[in-house]
This record gives C-alpha cells, sequence and structure tokens, in this order.
C-alpha cells in the first residue's frame, strides 16, 4: 500500500465537501447567473444533484474492486495498456483541476484583496502549503479539514443570517421566465463542480469502512448543493440576476455589503480566510490524488518522492494555462463543463463500470474465483 | 540499565576473587577460623573498593550476643534512619540478654535465618542473593547487614531523609480546591495518589531509568479503565530510554514524545494531586518521576492545555464554560493580534471603521518605523523584560517591571519611537499570554507570534493565514501516543468535544472522553445518576395527590 493512513468515512465526506464547496460558492453564483437569469438558484440544485450520479458510479466500482483505487483498477478492467492509458489521463485530469483551482485562488486574491501583489506569489505559496499537506499523507488533510470545515461553515452560515436583512426576495421571480432551457444550461456548470467527486473514487480504498463511502460522499454532495444554493439565493436576492452576472466574485460583494450596526462591518477578510483554508484542502487532495495516481501507474513504492515535481508542474501550469481572470472564466464557463463530465465524471467511470459488468458476465464463473482473490 | 546492573555485579565479582586470590597464600599459614572471619573482611573490602572514600557511607561491625557470628552493617549517612537501626537492628543482635531462643537459634551456620526470622517483627526485611545488588539498595537508603560466613544479604527498608513537606505548588494556584502539590519524594507522592483513589484498581508500576542516577519511575494508572495499547507503548518506551542520567521528568518528556522537534508540548505536567487523579479517572497514565514534583500526563491533546484543575471545581455554566471560551480566546490573541495589528495597518486600512483608521493613522504620525519593525522591537522588549524579572528576586524584579514598563514605554512613547496604539496591542498580547493557565503551551504561543509577525508584515493578512495554516498543517501531524494532537476536534465525537470545550455539570457527565479509547466507558450510569432534585418535594407532591384522588 501507498498509503498507511486510514481515514473514516466522516472525514472522507467532509473532505470532499470543502473540496467541492470551496470554489463553487465563489464562482458559480456568477456563471450560473449569466447562464440561467432568474433562474440560477433553481438550476442549481438540479444540476449539483448530478454528483450524486458519480457518486454512485464511483462506489460501485470500488466495492467490485476492494482497496484499489480508480488508477489500478481501470488496468484491471482495460488491461495493461489501455488502463494505464486511462490511469494516466485521470492523473492530468486532477492535475489539470489542482492548477486551475490554484489559479482561480490566485485571481480571487489578486483581484480583491491585494492587487499589487504578483499572481505567482499566491500560487507558488499555496502550492507550497499543498506539498506539504500532501507529503504528510491523507491522514493530516483530512483532520486539517475536520478542523477547517468548522470555520467555513460556521462563517458562511453566520454571514448569510447576518444579512438576512438586506435580501429582497423579489429580485428572484419570476420563476421559469425563459423556459427550461437556459436552466438547463446554467445546470450544467454546478454539475461540472460537483462531478469533481470523482476523487471519491482515489480516497475509497482509505476509509476504515470503504461501504461508508455512499451515504458520506452522497451527504458531501448534498451539502454543497444546499449551501450553494443558499449562496444563490442570497446573492441574487440581494443583486439581481444580471448584476451577479456581471462580476466575477459576486459573494465577495455581497459579504462587503454587509454592515451590522456601524462596528461590524468589512466581513470580507472572512470570506478570504474560508477561501484561503478551503482552496488549500482542494488543492491538496487534487494534488494527493494526481501524486498517488503516477505513483500507481508506474509502480512506484512511494508517492513522496513525485510530490514536489508535481508541485511545480502545478506551479507553472497554474500560471501559463490561462492568461487573465477573464480567460479563466470563459474557459470555467463554455469549456470546463463539457470536458470534464463528459470525461472524467461521467464517460471515463461508465465505460469503466460497463466494460467491468459485461467482462463479469462474460467470464461468468470461471473468473469468479479470481475476482474474489483480487 | 540492566547492563550496567551486570557490569556492576561482575566488577564485584572481580573484586572478590581478586581478595579471595591474594589472601590464599595467607590462609595456608593460618587457622581455618581466622578464614571465615577473613571472608567479611573481604567482602567490605570489595565494597570499599567499589565506592571509595566516600564519608557518608557508614560501616558498622559489631558481633552478635552470644559472640558466636560477626557482623557489618552499612547504610549511607543521611539517608536512612540511624535511630531504627541502632534501636531495632543493631541492638537486639548485639544485646546478650535478649530471647533465649534467638540466642539459641543465632549460630555460626545459622544466623541469617535466625537473624530474619527474629527481626522480621521490627523492620521490613529481605535477602538479596549478591553484594552488587544489596549495594545499589543501600545507595537508595536501605541498609545491607553483611554476615559472615552467609552468601545472602540482609536488606533493611529504613529509607529517611529530609524532604520538602506537602505544599501549595507554586505553578498553578487555585482559588478553590485542595492545596496539596506532588513533592520530590516519591513515597510521598504515590501516598498522595492513593488518597485520592481508594479504589483497588489504581496501580503503580515502577522502573527504573538513567544508568547513573538509577531514577525510580512509576506509572500510574487504573487497571480497569486504561487504553491497555496506550499503557504497553508508555511502557516500551520508557523502557527503550537509555541514558546516564535523568534529573526531571522534562528528560523523560524528551525521551518519549512522538515529536520531539515540535515547539508544542505533546505531554501535560502537572504538579497538582487532584489534576494527577483526574487525569488518571479520566483513563490517562501518569508517570511520576523520583525527585520532582512535576508529573507527565499520557496521552495529551492540544485543548487540555486551556483547561485548568478548577475549572471542575467552580460552577459549570458560567464560570467554567465561559472561562474555557475565554482562554480560547485568550490564544488566538496571544498568538495572533501583534500580526493582525500589522497586516491590518499596512495593507488593509479598508477594513478599519474610518474613524478607528483616522486615530490610528494619527497616532502613528511621526513614528519612524513601519509597523512590523516597530511590534518587532516591542515584542523582543516585552520577552526581555519577562526573562529579566522572572528569576530575580522578587523585589528587584517589581523594580524591573516598573522600570521597564512603565518609565521604558512611557518615554518611548513620548519620544515618538512607537505609538500608543502598538503598546496597547503588545501589553493585551502579553497578558492574554499569561492568562493561557499552561506555561509550557504559552512559550509555543510566544515563539510562533515572531513568525506570524514577520509573514503579516510581509503579505499582510494573507501572510497570516499562510503561517496559521502551516500551524495547522504541523498540529494535525502531531500525534501524543496514537490519539492526534486536536482531539476531540479533530478525533473524537461530538460528546468530546462538548466535553472539551464546554464543562458539562458533574450530574450530566456519563461516560469518559471517547477518544481515550478506554476500558471502562462508563463514568455514571445515565438512569441512575440524573439531575439531582429534591426528593421530599417530588414525594410530598405524589402523596397529595394520592390523597386527592383518594378523596374524589
Amino acid at each position: 500500500m501507498l498509503e498507511k493512513g486510514k481515514i473514516s468515512p466522516r472525514q472522507a465526506g467532509e473532505l470532499m465537501f470543502i473540496t467541492i464547496m470551496a470554489t463553487v460558492i465563489l464562482f458559480v453564483p456568477a456563471i450560473t447567473s449569466e447562464l440561467a437569469g432568474h433562474d440560477a438558484w433553481i438550476a442549481s440544485p438540479a444540476g449539483s444533484l448530478f454528483g450524486l450520479v458519480t457518486v454512485l458510479l464511483v462506489f460501485i466500482l470500488g466495492i467490485r474492486y476492494p482497496g484499489r483505487t480508480i488508477f489500478q483498477y481501470s488496468e484491471d478492467i482495460l488491461g495493461r495498456f489501455l488502463g494505464k492509458l486511462v490511469a494516466l489521463s485521470f492523473v492530468w485530469f486532477f492535475l489539470h483541476l489542482a492548477a486551475t483551482v490554484v489559479r482561480q485562488f490566485g485571481d480571487f486574491l489578486t483581484t480583491s484583496f491585494l492587487p499589487e501583489t504578483p499572481l505567482s506569489v499566491f500560487n507558488f505559496t499555496l502550492i507550497f502549503l499543498a506539498a506539504i499537506a500532501v507529503l504528510s499523507g491523507l491522514e493530516v488533510i483530512a483532520r486539517m479539514n475536520e478542523f477547517i470545515i468548522l470555520l467555513v461553515v460556521s462563517s458562511l452560515l453566520a454571514i448569510f443570517s447576518l444579512s438576512i436583512s438586506i435580501w429582497e426576495i423579489e429580485n428572484l421571480f419570476p420563476v421559469f421566465a425563459s423556459g427550461i432551457i437556459p436552466i438547463a444550461r446554467g445546470a450544467i456548470v454546478p454539475a461540472a463542480w460537483h462531478g469533481e467527486i470523482v476523487a471519491l473514487a482515489v480516497i475509497m480504498p482509505f476509509l476504515t469502512r470503504p461501504r461508508g463511502a455512499l451515504v458520506s460522499g452522497a451527504a458531501a454532495v448534498l451539502g454543497s448543493t444546499a449551501l450553494l444554493t443558499t449562496a444563490l439565493i442570497a446573492v441574487q436576492s440581494v443583486f439581481g440576476p444580471d448584476f451577479t452576472a456581471s462580476m466575477h466574485f459576486p459573494i465577495h460583494l455581497f459579504v462587503r455589503s454587509i454592515n451590522i450596526g456601524r462596528i461590524l462591518t468589512r466581513f470580507e477578510v472572512v470570506i478570504m480566510i474560508i477561501w484561503v483554508a478551503g482552496v488549500f484542502i482542494k488543492t491538496s487532495v487534487f494534488y494527493y490524488c494526481a501524486a498517488l495516481g503516477i505513483a500507481q501507474v508506474f509502480g512506484l513504492s512511494e508517492y513522496r518522492p513525485v510530490v514536489l515535481s508535481l508541485g511545480l508542474i502545478i506551479a507553472v501550469f497554474s500560471i501559463t494555462l490561462y492568461s487573465d481572470v477573464a480567460e479563466l472564466a470563459h474557459f470555467l464557463r463554455d469549456a470546463w463543463p463539457v470536458y470534464s463530465i463528459s470525461m472524467y465524471s461521467l464517460g471515463l467511470p461508465l465505460l469503466l463500470l460497463s466494460v467491468s459488468l459485461v467482462r463479469g458476465k462474460l467470464s461468468g464463473e470461471a473468473q469468479g474465483k479470481d475476482k474474489q482473490d483480487g | 540499565m540492566n547492563n550496567a546492573f551486570f557490569a556492576l555485579a561482575k566488577k564485584i565479582k572481580k573484586k572478590i576473587k581478586r581478595r579471595t586470590e591474594e589472601s590464599r597464600p595467607k590462609k595456608e599459614k593460618t587457622k581455618s577460623e581466622l578464614a571465615v572471619s577473613d571472608e567479611l573482611k573481604q567482602r567490605l573490602q570489595a565494597v570499599k573498593d567499589l565506592l571509595g572514600e566516600s564519608k557518608d557511607i557508614v560501616i558498622r561491625e559489631f558481633k552478635s550476643g552470644n559472640d558466636m557470628v560477626k557482623l557489618a552493617i552499612l547504610f549511607i549517612d543521611g539517608m536512612s534512619d540511624k535511630a531504627t537501626i541502632s534501636e531495632t537492628i543493631i541492638r537486639p543482635i548485639q544485646s546478650g540478654n535478649l530471647s533465649i531462643k534467638f540466642n539459641k537459634d543465632l549460630s555460626a551456620g545459622n544466623a541469617l535465618a535466625a537473624i530474619e526470622k527474629h527481626l522480621s517483627e521490627f523492620a521490613e526485611t529481605s535477602t538479596v542473593p549478591d553484594l552488587s545488588q544489596a549495594v545499589r539498595q543501600m545507595l537508595g537508603g536501605d541498609s545491607i547487614l553483611l554476615i559472615d560466613g552467609e552468601k545472602e544479604i540482609l536488606v533493611f527498608g529504613t529509607r529517611s531523609w529530609q524532604s520538602r513537606a506537602v505544599e501549595e505548588p507554586a505553578t498553578e494556584s487555585v482559588v478553590r480546591g485542595p492545596r496539596e502539590g506532588f513533592t520530590e519524594t516519591m513515597r510521598v507522592n504515590t501516598s498522595l495518589l492513593r488518597r485520592r483513589i481508594r479504589h483497588e484498581g489504581l496501580r503503580f508500576e515502577s522502573m527504573k531509568a538513567g544508568r547513573r542516577t538509577w531514577t525510580e519511575i512509576v506509572l500510574v494508572y487504573i487497571d480497569d479503565i486504561v487504553n491497555r495499547r496506550v499503557l504497553e507503548e508508555v511502557r516500551r518506551r520508557i523502557a527503550a530510554i537509555d541514558t546516564d542520567s535523568i534529573l526531571e521528568s522534562g528528560y523523560i518528556e524528551e525521551f518519549i514524545e512522538d515529536s520531539p522537534w515540535s515547539v508544542f508540548p505533546q505531554i501535560e505536567h502537572t504538579e497538582r494531586v487532584d489534576k494527577a487523579a483526574a487525569a488518571i479517572l479520566e483513563g490517562r497514565v501518569l508517570i511520576l518521576t523520583d525527585n520532582t514534583p512535576f508529573t507527565l500526563i499520557i496521552p495529551t491533546s492540544f485543548f487540555q492545555f486551556i483547561q485548568a484543575a478548577e475549572d471542575f471545581y467552580e460552577r459549570p455554566a458560567i464560570g467554567a464554560t465561559l472561562l474555557r471560551l475565554l482562554r480560547i480566546a485568550v490564544l488566538q490573541i496571544a498568538l495572533m493580534l501583534p500580526a493582525i495589528y500589522v497586516a491590518v495597518t499596512t495593507f488593509h486600512h479598508e477594513m478599519l471603521p474610518t474613524s478607528l483608521l483616522l486615530s490610528i493613522a494619527a497616532a502613528r504620525e511621526g513614528i519612524p518605523f513601519p509597523a512590523v519593525a516597530e511590534a518587532l522591537l516591542m515584542e523582543a522588549t516585552f520577552e526581555v523584560l519577562r526573562e529579566a524579572g522572572i528569576r530575580l528576586p522578587r523585589p528587584v524584579g517589581q523594580a524591573i517591571s516598573i522600570v521597564g514598563g512603565l518609565v521604558v514605554g512611557d518615554a518611548a512613547i513620548r519620544a515618538g519611537l512607537v505609538s500608543p496604539a502598538m503598546v496597547i496591542v503588545v501589553a493585551t498580547t502579553a497578558i492574554s499570554s499569561f492568562a493561557i493557565p499552561a506555561f509550557n503551551a504559552s512559550i509555543s504561543l510566544r515563539l510562533l507570534r515572531f513568525p506570524l509577525l514577520i509573514l503579516a508584515g510581509v503579505m499582510g493578512l494573507y501572510g497570516l493565514i499562510f503561517g496559521l495554516l502551516l500551524i495547522l498543517i504541523h498540529l494535525s501531524s502531531l500525534q501524543s501516543f496514537g490519539i492526534p494532537y486536536l482531539a476531540p476536534l479533530v478525533h473524537g465525537t461530538a460528546d468530546d468535544a462538548i466535553q472539551t470545550f464546554a464543562r458539562i455539570p458533574w450530574w450530566m457527565s456519563f461516560k469518559r472522553p471517547r477518544m481515550l479509547n478506554t476500558r471502562d466507558r462508563v463514568r455514571q450510569k445515565s438512569s441512575a445518576g440524573f439531575r439531582p432534585a429534591p426528593p421530599d418535594e417530588r414525594e410530598l407532591f405524589h402523596e397529595e395527590v394520592k390523597k386527592n384522588a383518594g378523596k374524589r
């Protein structure tokens, strides 16, 4: 085993929750509002629930190949060559994802908080932190997350409840004004985000009780759906859909507009803390998945030696993949959902599962014994 | 440790051998009767050779009352009770007119058995087969009796030395609670614990460590509560200690903790007997070390450092729970306040309300340093002040704090070197760091304040968060004997977390912490130990109801 630590299903669920949630409430409200208009707050739960499909696929695969990660069982299913290819493409997916997340992080901080600091400072420091976390292992990431989740959830709830006085619910209506098409278009973005839960396929073998993955994965999706919907309702009811869509980070301005008396103002620093902590966990998870994937595909005995070099790759990608925040937003809105859903959160897992089922049927009893051993 | 023991045994055997070889030619010349008495002399000489001419070793040779046996008693002056030795050991053997039976039994071949039999009612005795072991016990304060012609050696438990009385511990004083603290003497300490926990499950397990100091280390636990695997691990780690000296429990702490390079203390220590007893009852293992009042509590999680013994005696809701929340706030202030101040005044002016910003800006007008430098300077000054004051005699220490704190601080502000706001920040931080109950945890926070300050000065709040996340990674990777350091926030159940941050009333605390994985988790059965209510009133009410029902 490359990873000796074990985490509980609850920890895994919390990890997945933060992994999805960290960036979703920052980017998705604007994009969904742009695509779905008034109905963004309907589109988001509709899309988010797609994550449940991914959880189910990953769970069935994980149960069929106990103790093995997606990098390993793709080889079991598709054979050596094709399997390694699929596994490597997943490694690429996690690397790409990590780089994109880091880039989102840097862009947010440079546009909203420290405009004069170069992007690379934020990217490199975050990757440095994540590298230390990955080197410390999955258990440590999960433990940190247990601390961070308290911070994130309690401050988000505090922000939403403090802002109720400035909500204008009329902004959410009319419902279904422009039919179902915009909702469907708007739903695909949160769907892509929640499809990131495919990382559960890497973590599942390291659960103390792998069968708990289904419940905790589903809980993670539902929890993050609830938070995203709350965020959308809050933001839209304050700004209205058009203004929301015109911003890159509506939640940031939203938090700025909360004033309690004359003392409790300027909550945006809270958003920054949540953001940094959450993105740190998110990056660490994908970074970890990529490192473990490389190690398993190439049969290394340790994943730690590849961590630093992968960090460099992520750092370079995070700077060179997108030229500016507009391009990043464009990519996230137009290209990313189709790409990630069709390939990684639905396409490949579905392919793996169906081939596995067909092969299981074909070989029948003859291979029944082998499977038990494997 | 064992090796040392064998080495000593070998040495003594060699010496005895050499003596006998040297004396052999003499032996041939003289009569066999003299050879017997030589045997005692040789052994005494061996002891003298081993211990050198140390003045504190007392060797008294004497004969039994009936002149039939030669004996020698050895003890260390100041560590054994001389009166007991002469009254209950030497006199009964020496005096000719003791019991007839004793006199009859006491003969050359039978002396050891006779003495053991007849003296057992006077003192605690035991026999030891070889000289090296006996000498070792003598060095611990026992007295040893060598009998001519007998290979085995009688050891009398005569340990008695000057020790400090049981006093109130200076480091952990309380307003309410017992005032007894541990002392430097092991027996006193074990009796203090035994007096509090009279359960038969209380175990004192003795181990020795230190090749030269032979320090006694005692593990204390309750047999049917403690987690066996933790206990096993403690034993293993202590047995693995191979050093020549252990003078304080701090030595042991360093030898057995999980991450010795960490800035955070992973083992809690206490001088308070009640706190130690509470830890044992919770299912933890206590390590007593001879010659120090500080005991170690294992395993330890970080949040133990925000608890004080007194919490458990005060009113639960208002007293203890709010105090704990206050301590958590204080912990954060002690760690971050200067960094936050620097970050906000340097990078994030927009976060402050305008009026506050204006007053801070006005105060900073004309200050020659950037806020980071100012903060570092003031923090460093404060640390120096504190270090200077801490070890001086009390009257001088006060002078230091007056000169350093009042005169220098005031002058610095008047001279325009530091801003008053910075002085307020530094002073608040200092007071906060004093409010943390555990001194060793507060040192770690003091240390971490400086890197955070520098990070905040370089990158603002982002730098501060960066630093905090680094600390969080570190804290998450720490463990104390298999239990995550951040437990119960990280590892335990919600129940544990509530018990840690709030003080649950005693009538409501049914279970021991889940994270410790103790064998017996039940403190009280939930049905039996429910909320105390005035019983007679309730019964009266029921009787009233019954009466009324009867009337109808």
